[in-house]
């Protein structure tokens, strides 16, 4: 009995897509559109694309972008942010600067960044590294300033240095708050690459998309869409796997999943 | 020895204003000793702690160890605090090991020497738990083990039982007496409980009021090893408790209301 009630759970995400793709295959037969194709005529064109050898590399390249932007993005914001997060003089330095980028859509200064830096590689991953930037740095800083005091007196008394106690124990103690921070900075690059990969339309996953929208392909247009919701669904499902092993001490028990890892 | 030279603490509030939270506070406590600080909360107690710990520094005057002025914290002087401040992304055999690991102690002879820690605090089975899985209680034994480690010459115990109930308090307090009595560490005790600091300790140091100032110190003479349950049938410590009760109270009495 707790092994099918185990089965369904495990079911439950599985049942959630397949029902979606239903009322999407119901609805689309009722409204008769050509510009809304079946369920099944978008999953008959994924193979199609993802067979395609430009199309893979368009999808390639972007994905490199993502990941140098990302990648670029947490290796500075974290230290950056636990700087922030101990030292109140580093804080007021860069808190109003932050206070007044954070607002402001990443994408809304691809204009300004194109005419600097082009259309090609380089523009495109600042704006991911833009977007990743703010929630990393915020979760960090968040996660450093709550470190416990006493913690860090702890280590004093055992001979770490200034040095040591900010990697040693702030990094660890705000480890969980930086990897939520992490975790939206994901979601957050897979967003700034696509809008990027619209607005200077040269490669790219987005290139693709908007491309098969203009000469009317719908069904490409709903298979890149599935694409691309199922590569931000599977590197969010691998982030909250190692997430959840690397912070494993600080996880309450919880009964429902927060991913579909 | 610590001495402890004319040492005043103010404090800013929030309001800018300031606040005196100890007045000229001299004192000497010899190697060995077990001296407990007993106040009303926020009478600057745990101040003066840190104060010795290195891990504030005074406004005025000077604390010493051994001799020498107290610049910063060191793994001479032990912190154990109530709120255990454990790492909590390390196991109960991590936290212990640490210390040593940190002063250069080689990973097999650190885990050998606490594994047998833990099992002297009482924790054996339960070495590689993580800190969220443990009791109030249990975490403190692990903080204790975890000072204990690294051989501190002085055990800074800022309320270290004030955050659990009554009875694994009790049970905390015996354990401690029996480590205690084995070596010998000179330990100061923060405390606002009158027994628990009796029942611990050679010598009572009572602190006014804020801004603390040292009203009264108070030498325990009982015999050791002590026993709770001998104890509380003996006239002499319960003529401690009492008198030292009615001091704080007479003081009491010409203060303001708490």
């Amino acid at each position: 009995m707790i092994s099918a009630r185990a089965v369904l759970a495990r079911a439950t995400p599985v049942l959630a897509c397949l029902g979606l793709l239903a009322v999407w295959q119901a609805t689309s037969l009722v409204l008769n559109n050509d510009s809304f194709p079946t369920a099944i005529e978008a999953i008959r064109a994924i193979p199609l694309i993802l067979g395609d050898k430009e199309a893979l590399i368009n999808i390639l390249a972007s994905l490199r972008r993502m990941a140098i932007g990302f990648g670029v993005a947490v290796a500075m914001s974290i230290p950056l942010g636990l700087m922030m997060g101990r030292s109140r003089t580093v804080a007021s330095f860069f808190n109003p600067l932050l206070m007044v980028i954070y607002p402001v859509p990443k994408a809304a200064l691809m204009p300004i960044i194109m005419l600097w830096l082009g259309v090609g590689d380089i523009a495109k991953t600042l704006v991911i590294f833009l977007g990743v930037s703010l929630p990393v740095i915020y979760h960090s800083f968040a996660g450093a300033k709550a470190v416990e005091e006493k913690m860090l007196w702890s280590g004093a008394a055992m001979g770490l240095s200034a040095a040591q106690r900010m990697t040693r124990i702030v990094l660890p103690a705000a480890l969980p708050e930086i990897l939520t921070g992490c975790r939206t900075g994901l979601v957050l690059a897979l967003i700034t690459m696509i809008t990027s990969e619209m607005i200077a339309r040269q490669s790219g996953a987005g290139n693709i998309l908007f491309n098969a929208l203009d000469m009317g392909q719908y069904d490409t247009v709903f298979a890149m869409i599935i694409i691309v919701g199922a590569m931000g669904i599977g590197l969010d499902a691998l982030f909250e796997k190692m997430r959840a092993r690397l912070v494993k001490w600080s996880e309450p028990q919880f009964d429902i999943p927060v991913s579909f890892s | 020895m610590i001495e402890i030279d004319h040492v005043s603490q103010t404090f800013q509030t929030s309001g800018r204003q300031n606040h005196l939270a100890l007045s000229d506070i001299s004192l000497t406590i010899e190697d060995g000793a077990f001296v407990s600080i007993l106040g009303p909360s926020g009478c600057g107690k745990s101040t003066l702690l840190y104060i010795v710990g290195g891990f504030v520094n005074p406004t005025q005057g000077l604390a010493k160890v051994k001799g020498r002025a107290i610049t910063g914290p060191g793994p001479d002087r032990g912190p154990v605090f109530q709120e255990f401040a454990l790492f909590p992304w390390k196991s109960v055999l991590g936290n212990v090991m640490y210390g040593p690991r940190q002063q250069g102690v080689r990973p097999a002879e650190a885990e050998a020497q606490s594994r047998a820690l833990i099992e002297m605090v009482g924790l054996k089975g339960f070495e590689d738990f993580y800190p969220k899985e443990l009791s109030g209680g249990m975490k403190q034994r692990v903080a204790l083990a975890r000072t204990l480690a690294y051989h501190p010459a002085v055990l800074l115990m800022d309320e270290p039982f004030g955050a659990l109930d009554a009875h694994t308090r009790t049970r905390l307090q015996n354990d401690l007496l029996n480590i205690w009595e084995r070596d010998r560490k000179t330990v100061l005790f923060v405390t606002h409980s009158v027994e628990e600091a009796v029942f611990l300790s050679d010598k009572v140091v009572m602190l006014t009021r804020a801004p603390g100032r040292i009203r009264q110190i108070v030498d325990i003479d009982l015999p050791r090893p002590r026993r709770r349950t001998e104890l509380l049938l003996d006239p002499r410590y319960q003529k401690y408790l009492v008198d030292i009760e009615r001091m704080f109270d007479d003081a009491d009495e010409n203060e303001l209301p708490p």
